[in-house]
């Protein structure tokens, strides 16, 4: 009897471990896909909510390509190239294992052809190919979602270093199939140059400089389209004890960032927004084309700035951003004497 | 004498007045372009270059005005009688109806006629015994350098075209510069059909260094481009690579070409 009992315990432990090793070993191409929804898309420094489905469905993204004036920073305007009429394009999350519908419209009133390249893509391209698409017309092209992680997607019609540099770029999240622990706060901010014939703070109209592109020396690198887009009064808000998760892309075209809280160190970094996990540290490495899932518990109330530490670019560039952190200190952490 | 000018100006005035379509494209022109050797600017250096014979194209774009006309002495072409595979949905939709302008959109007469598609601008030119330019013709004609303007460079004057937002109204043929062969708005107010559009380019992606057209969509591999800077002709080539016959856009017109050949000249 007792032999029989150690058995089943043993077969149950077994079967148990058995199941869960099935179970992580699913790939995503093997889950069955259920239902449809039109995916939920979100603007700078917004993302939208996690998913909470536990299968995977057929995703429809509906982007409109919109060539329109904003402004890059106080009394300065450029005429932007978008998805979806803001630098960066709108974010889209997804998850592990969905079949996705990319809808590209891009808008009568624009005077060029535009396409989209996701790097969340298997496939020769990326879905550029599928997707170039001229004014007043929509073109369309699907894909499964293979690989979690987060991804740039950019324009890649000709010349592909313009349509970046005017704009065209944006973040794509496709969520582990187990998901992300919770967290309190996301926020979405993705790193930009710009390259124009004037100087930094010119007034007015730019123009694009192609040389300076060329030169890979950028007039402007910013933080979600423009100087101090989420700096000063727009600064991302959080409350002390909160753990904030920033998902950070870097449309480039042609500078990797030195990303840096200052004031805070990284509990946690999905490094170039994949699997692995660094712990405990204080920059990190984001390429142009590349990502960074971060994640950081703020303990002191205040403004924790937001850098690209190749500093020159934060302090006469406009590479700021900003966190303001309210709610009580921990005098034992921090404070001044 | 002073007075009978007074006159004569009033009454000039008065018929400005009362006909608001005075036609620019009356008495529009053909201009000789010489022909040469053309490379499109993504072609390998071991390309062998088109040659392309002298041509007479027309001056400046069809008008809403001239494009009427065509319509009129063939409705098959009018906006409810055409097929959808000649013309998609936006086919002439500036229009008031199939045979109007219409008296609000006077200020378009002359302008360019746009939402029109590769097989209507192709038989407007058949009906008037000319032809589509090729592409090779039309970026011949296109590169020659302004005359009427100052200018530093043609590839800056047409980048800063893409940096100013579309009008709201398109404006009157003529209203840009005029180039060395005598040729009107080459850049900076509309596109252009051209025969070939599509000749060039298989693929949309541009970034591989194979040996087809994908030269075209640049990334960093545009190996065998022999003028990567030209950033203005790859605007052009890719937006051309992204049509197809039946597409009508707000922003792409057409003028007709007709070979020296089969005129005196």
């Amino acid at each position: 009897m007792k032999t029989k009992k150690h058995i089943f315990v043993l077969l149950a432990f077994a079967a148990a471990f058995g199941l869960s090793c099935n179970n992580s070993n699913t790939s995503a191409a093997d889950e069955k896909v259920t239902g449809e929804e039109i995916a939920e898309l979100s603007y700078a420094p917004m993302v939208p909510k996690p998913i909470t489905r536990n299968h995977p469905t057929h995703v429809i993204v509906n982007l409109n390509v919109v060539e329109r004036v904003m402004k890059l920073a106080d009394s300065t305007e450029y005429m932007f190239w978008t998805f979806g009429g803001a630098v960066p394009g709108q974010f889209i999350r997804v998850r592990e294992g969905d079949e996705v519908e990319i809808n590209l419209y891009n808008l009568p009133q624009n005077k060029l052809s535009h396409s989209i390249d996701l790097h969340a893509v298997s496939g020769p391209g990326g879905g550029a190919e599928a997707s170039n698409v001229a004014p007043g017309h929509t073109s369309t092209f699907h894909f499964k979602a293979l690989n979690p992680g987060l991804y740039v997607y950019h324009c890649a019609t000709a010349p592909v270093p313009m349509h970046i540099a005017n704009g065209m770029y944006g973040l794509i999240y496709v969520q582990p199939k187990e998901g992300l622990p919770k967290v309190d706060r996301e926020y979405y901010l993705m790193q930009g140059e710009f390259y124009t014939k004037q100087g930094f703070g010119a007034k007015g109209l730019q123009e694009f400089d192609e040389q300076k592109g060329i030169d890979e020396q950028p007039t402007y690198v910013v933080f979600n389209g423009g100087v101090n887009a989420n700096a000063g009064k727009n600064a991302l808000p959080a409350k002390v004890g909160e753990t904030v998760r920033l998902f950070v892309g870097n449309g480039g075209p042609n500078l990797v960032s030195s990303f840096h809280v200052i004031g805070e160190i990284f509990d946690k970094v999905y490094v170039e927004g994949g699997e692995m996990v660094n712990r405990n540290f204080g920059t990190t490495l984001i390429p142009s084309g590349g990502a960074a899932i971060v994640e950081m518990k703020i303990d002191i109330p205040g403004i924790y700035n937001i850098v690209d530490h190749s500093i020159f670019r934060t302090f006469n560039k406009g590479c700021l951003a900003q966190i303001k952190a309210t709610g009580g200190r921990d005098t034992l952490i921090f404070r001044k004497n | 004498m002073k007075s009978i000018f007074a006159i004569l100006f009033f009454i000039s005035c008065l018929s400005c007045e009362s006909q608001p379509k005075i036609n620019i494209a009356a008495g529009k022109k053909m201009v000789k372009v010489n022909g040469g050797k053309f490379k499109t600017f993504y072609v390998s250096k071991t390309d062998k270059p088109l040659i392309v014979a002298p041509f007479l194209m027309d001056e400046c774009a069809v008008t809403n005005a001239e494009f009427l006309e065509f319509v009129k002495a063939n409705p098959a072409w009018s906006r409810s009688k055409v097929k959808r595979i000649f013309a998609d949905s936006n086919y002439l939709k500036q229009w008031k109806s199939d045979f109007e302008i219409g008296e609000s959109n006077k200020n378009i007469y002359n302008s360019p006629v746009v939402n029109v598609s590769w097989f209507a601008a192709n038989a407007y030119c058949n009906w008037k015994n000319k032809r589509l330019p090729t592409l090779a013709e039309w970026e011949i004609a296109g590169n020659a350098p302004p005359e009427n303007i100052p200018y530093t460079s043609v590839t800056d004057y047409i980048m800063k075209w893409y940096e100013k937002p579309s009008l709201p109204l398109l404006p009157n043929v003529k209203s840009t510069y005029c180039n060395t062969y005598g040729l009107y708005d080459m850049h900076g107010l509309i596109w252009e059909w051209t025969f070939d559009f599509n000749s060039f380019i298989s693929t949309g992606d541009s970034r591989n260094t194979t040996n087809d057209n994908n030269n075209l969509f640049c990334a960093g591999a545009s190996i065998n481009v022999t003028n990567r800077d030209d950033y203005a002709a790859f605007l052009r080539y890719g937006f051309r690579g992204s049509l197809r016959g039946s597409y009508c856009i707000s922003s792409l017109g057409f003028r007709c070409v007709k070979d020296l050949s089969s005129d005196k000249f």
